[in-house]
């Protein structure tokens, strides 16, 4: 079979190494907890962590444009359905 | 040429079980999305019992995911290593990736079971309820993906050697296990770490 240009090993390995890094900035934000900016900071960090994986190692990067919006749109709907959901029972459960 | 133009006989020009796969995956991040949803829900409220929060171990917690996130590692350098034709290293890094997704697994029951202990069930309350059942879930998903790989490395010692081929191949596992990496990701930061 032909393979296209996938990262090599010491790509691979250098991408755990950031998700490592990431991981222990996030867990250090923790414990820092520098108040407003935490979550937003933390969500920041997951989503980058996120990127990294489905990009390099689930390879969403080097495929073709119709996986790419398949997925994306799952994650998209999820994303709105459970938002609007959520917003939902936030404005009408009382306390 | 790439991995989705090769496969020339199908009519999107994508193998059918890459497609699938990633379809499945799809419709998975609608599941999870539902149970971080419903744990979201109950996180914030004043409950009767023990509230998750008061409980979670983060130190413990951190290190389980950075064992998931070598797992993740160890399941690319097997395709790595397939695509080199390397059958031997790709079997070793499968069976790393089962042993480093058992570890996590073991953490998973030691902090249930300590949970247990300390009074916080499945029926304790809300909150309660969606922490087991959203990282319960997550835990099946990781399970399931053990008895995958030892399956895939069973197949590919019974039929000689691994392949990207037809039915249950490294390439489709490795986007499952993948997958079950990045939902850790965001249960991790959206139940542990923000609070």
């Amino acid at each position: 079979m032909i393979e296209h240009a996938h990262p090599t090993p010491k790509q691979y390995v250098a991408i755990a190494g950031i998700l490592v890094v990431l991981t222990a900035i996030e867990v250090s934000l923790y414990y820092l907890d520098i108040g407003g900016f935490n979550t937003f900071a933390l969500i920041i960090l997951m989503l980058i962590k996120f990127v990294l994986v489905v990009g390099f190692y689930m390879h969403l990067r080097y495929e073709s444009g119709f996986l790419n919006r398949l997925f994306i749109a799952g994650l998209g709907a999820a994303s709105i359905i459970y938002l609007v959901v959520l917003l939902t029972f936030l404005e009408w459960t009382p306390g | 040429m790439t991995d989705t133009t090769m496969h020339a006989s199908t009519s999107t020009g994508i193998d059918s079980g890459k497609l699938g796969m990633w379809a499945f995956l799809s419709s998975e991040a609608l599941f999870f999305g539902a149970l971080i949803a419903n744990y979201l829900l109950f996180k914030g409220r004043e409950l009767q019992g023990i509230h998750p929060r008061e409980l979670l171990n983060i130190p413990f917690t951190s290190a389980s995911s950075f064992v998931l996130l070598m797992s993740s590692l160890t399941m690319v350098l097997a395709h790595a290593a397939l695509t080199r034709e390397d059958q031997k290293h790709a079997r070793l890094w499968l069976l790393a990736t089962a042993g480093l997704g058992m570890a996590f697994i073991g953490g998973q029951v030691f902090e249930f079971s300590s949970f247990y202990r300390e009074g916080m069930t499945l029926a304790t309350n809300p909150a309660s309820s969606s922490f087991f059942v959203l990282t319960g879930f997550h835990g099946a998903h990781v399970t399931v993906g053990i008895i995958m790989l030892l399956t895939l490395v069973g197949i590919s010692l019974r039929q000689g050697s691994l392949s990207f081929g037809k039915g249950l191949n490294l390439e489709l596992v490795g986007l499952y296990w993948h997958f079950v990496d990045i939902v850790w990701i965001v249960i991790f930061t959206v139940v542990y770490l923000i609070r």
